[in-house]
């Protein structure tokens, strides 16, 4: 019998994105959220949920539902900055996912789960007896977004296919950049920058506040500014220049967009403008949302290749990869590579006449990679990865976990050649 | 909620998706309850606007035998495509352009397809009922898992549904066999008193199926036998919720003994934290004790055993 199609889960913060293995996009994106009863504090005192009666163990929901409901139940987010929180929702939360959304027989498929860069093994373990212990899978393999995101990353035109490059990993809460070598996730050199998605959405709503967009209805706000910034938004060379043409030539760059109320169903317009290049440009000018926060993204991901080991920072220049929604910004990849390109040059030059040039410089190579994948690049790249042959010899089986337990999982299999 | 839908949500999903975008190529598989797949795909290059939606299950031969064309013609007459797609057992043809239907009605309509193509043993049981034949039926066998069936028999006061189960887990075993024996019990309460009779038996195969051969060979079977009386079928409306049920016990009796570990997995988590909070209380709090001075300068130490 030909074996059924793996299933692959990406559990983010924001979102979970799960489906089949083979396709190329997920069949389910949903918020990653449970909606648990609200219950009288009386109930949970003691036990917490492990409390009942009767099937309120099962009465739930999650993703969009739950938030539909949000009136007659709590909501809980299971994963706290790409970590998982609290494993008990998660588990309902998988539970859920696989009967009632994929709709799969979990006895029957392997699984693909992806976890956080510098994910704590006891976390991988737990996930495994999860999996095992609770579904019966015949096989996991847990593996890395970020190197999901760099295998996500091949069917660019320009990709060279290595498991070598930076991983630029921008979703709703957090943005990551992750230098990865050989499949190796680079820990020490991991960077943050507390900007992300919703922060953008929340610099466009205060950008049309100010502008005085009054036809937008105060409780659809946030939509419009989400919608405005998805469709609109585009990265500029500079922003200055960008300001000069909006006021040379209003007409030709503002956009009317057009809206309906979700309450009063009228239609109503608003007008677009400096928002459009604005909101990307936070992302190289993080002083115009954050007062604490000041590094640009150029700069943040120079140092973290600058702090990782000598020999592998050509690879992680000459590929720089972007993963997730907050990085679809049009020629936002360009710009990125122009600013990274400057700062490097700018470096070896200045070495050069401190040597009064007796000593030339290879010039290195810079390039960020962009493809059409990119919002759903480490699901895509699970997708990928486990429609390989190699796939079911490097995911750990229903009868190793039975005969090593739980710790198997501590070991990634594609590396067990360089031991 | 706990109910899960008779359709396929992600092929309903997928296909809405279909209707609403661009004609981009697509080819897209999906998989179902029972080892059932799909395949939504995008045959020719140029014909950007036909969609093929194919569908496999695995006792497609047994369920030609059950007339499950006739069903497929009146559900899907227009649909069907002549050329049934490799591997897959029926293939429907939509174009896009062109749709005959409202979008949502029609994804929803297709995502019924697993379950209108299983219904064909039971349309035929049913309708040997109402002929009121003295002698029973004969008994209609679905392998529709590998090396799990379900049997369908219709006599002259009910009809009978046999699924024969097994449990790769030693684990879900145990579960299963409680879960079973309480739905004997639970009939007893007055709400559900109309549901069906339920019977369960392991090992000994009841009697209408001892004759087969897959039930001779191997005793390591579950069997849960269904006796439907003519009020689960009364008229169509609870003909169709009695179908879309039965077809669903599998799913849900495994769904629910996964649900029961997850249960007892955050009592035990619960325990644990309990635990450790009362570890923790017993720790002595300041393990070295700042040396005391007396006055004078002179200190005198604790002797270790004391401590412990």
């Amino acid at each position: 019998m030909s074996r059924l199609a793996p299933v692959v889960i990406d559990n983010g913060t924001g979102y979970t994105k799960m489906g089949f293995a083979g396709n190329t996009d997920p069949q389910f994106t949903i918020p990653t959220v449970i909606g648990l009863p609200n219950k009288s504090t009386k109930m949970t005192s003691r036990y917490g949920m492990a409390s009942k009666k009767g099937i309120e163990d099962l009465d739930f929901y999650i993703g969009d539902e739950a938030i539909a409901n949000n009136k007659m139940y709590s909501l809980n987010y299971p994963i706290r900055h790409g970590q998982i929180d609290n494993w008990d929702h998660m588990e309902r939360y998988w539970e859920q996912s696989i009967f009632k959304y994929l709709r799969c027989e979990p006895e029957d498929h392997y699984f693909l789960l992806t976890e956080p860069p510098l994910n704590a093994p006891e976390n991988r373990e737990q996930m495994a007896e999860i999996f095992f212990e609770s579904f019966n899978i015949q096989g996991l393999y847990i593996a890395v977004q970020a190197v999901l995101a760099l295998a996500a990353s091949w069917t660019a035109k320009k990709a060279n296919q290595t498991l070598t490059g930076t991983v630029i990993d921008s979703g709703d809460g957090v943005t990551h950049v992750i230098p990865v070598a050989e499949g190796y996730v680079l820990g020490s050199s991991i960077k943050n920058v507390p900007i992300a998605g919703r922060d953008i959405t929340s610099f466009v709503q205060q950008l049309q506040r100010e502008h005085f967009e009054t036809s937008i209805p105060p409780q659809d706000s946030f939509e419009v500014a989400k919608s405005v910034k998805e469709l609109y938004s585009y990265t500029s060379h500079d922003m200055a220049a960008e300001f000069q043409k909006y006021d040379s030539n209003p007409s030709a760059n503002i956009i009317n967009h057009s809206m309906v109320d979700s309450i009063t169903q009228k239609p109503y317009n608003v007008q677009v403008g400096y928002e459009r290049f604005l909101a990307p440009e936070v992302f190289f000018n993080p002083e115009l949302v954050s007062s604490d926060f000041l590094v640009p993204l150029p700069n943040l991901i120079d140092n973290a290749i600058q702090s990782s080991p000598i020999d592998t920072r050509r690879g992680l220049y000459k590929n720089i990869v972007l993963s997730g929604g907050s990085t679809m910004f049009k020629d936002f990849g360009r710009r990125l590579q122009r600013d990274i390109k400057r700062l490097v040059d700018g470096r070896i030059s200045e070495s050069e006449t401190l040597s009064h040039n007796n000593i030339k410089a290879k010039p290195i190579d810079v390039s960020v990679i962009s493809h059409k994948k990119q919002r759903h690049a480490v699901w895509f790249g699970g997708s990928l990865l486990a429609t390989t042959d190699q796939f079911y010899q490097f995911s750990h089986t229903k009868a190793e976990y039975e005969e090593y337990g739980p710790s198997i999982c501590r070991h990634n299999r594609v590396f067990s050649s360089l031991a | 909620m706990i109910i899960l839908e008779p359709n396929s949500y992600a092929l309903e999903e997928c296909l809405l998706n279909r209707f609403r975008s661009k004609r981009e190529i697509v080819d897209i598989t999906l998989v179902d309850f029972d080892n059932v797949l799909y395949h939504v795909s995008t045959m020719d290059v140029d014909k950007r606007n036909e969609l093929t939606i194919s569908i496999k299950v695995n006792c497609f031969d047994e369920l030609v035998g059950y007339g499950v064309h006739e069903i497929l013609h009146r559900e899907y007459g227009n649909y069907l495509s002549q050329q049934v797609e490799n591997d897959y057992n029926v293939t429907l043809l939509l174009d896009l352009d062109n749709l005959q239907q409202d979008e949502a009605e029609l994804a929803k309509k297709i995502s019924y397809i697993k379950r209108n193509m299983m219904e064909a043993p039971f349309e035929l049981a049913f309708k040997y009922f109402e002929q009121q034949n003295d002698q029973p039926g004969e008994v209609m066998k679905l392998s529709y898992r590998e090396d799990e069936y379900m049997y369908i028999q219709a006599s002259q006061d009910r009809v009978t549904v046999i699924f024969s189960t097994r449990f790769k887990e030693e684990m879900d075993r145990v579960f299963g066999r409680v879960f079973l024996q309480e739905f004997v019990d639970a009939r007893r309460q007055s709400l559900i008193s109309n549901a069906p009779q339920v019977l369960y038996s392991i090992k000994e195969a009841p009697l209408e199926i001892r004759n087969f051969p897959e039930q001779r060979q191997s005793n390591d079977f579950s069997h849960i036998t269904f006796i439907l009386f003519p009020r689960h079928f009364k008229d169509e409306e609870t003909k169709e919720k009695t179908v879309s049920q039965i077809q669903l016990f599998r799913n849900y009796l495994h769904y629910h003994i996964k649900c029961s570990k997850a249960y007892i997995h955050s009592r035990l988590r619960n325990r644990v934290s309990e635990f450790l909070k009362v570890l923790n209380r017993a720790k002595p709090e300041n393990l070295n004790p700042t040396e005391k001075k007396t006055a004078s300068g002179r200190y005198f130490r604790q002797s270790k055993s004391s401590i412990a």
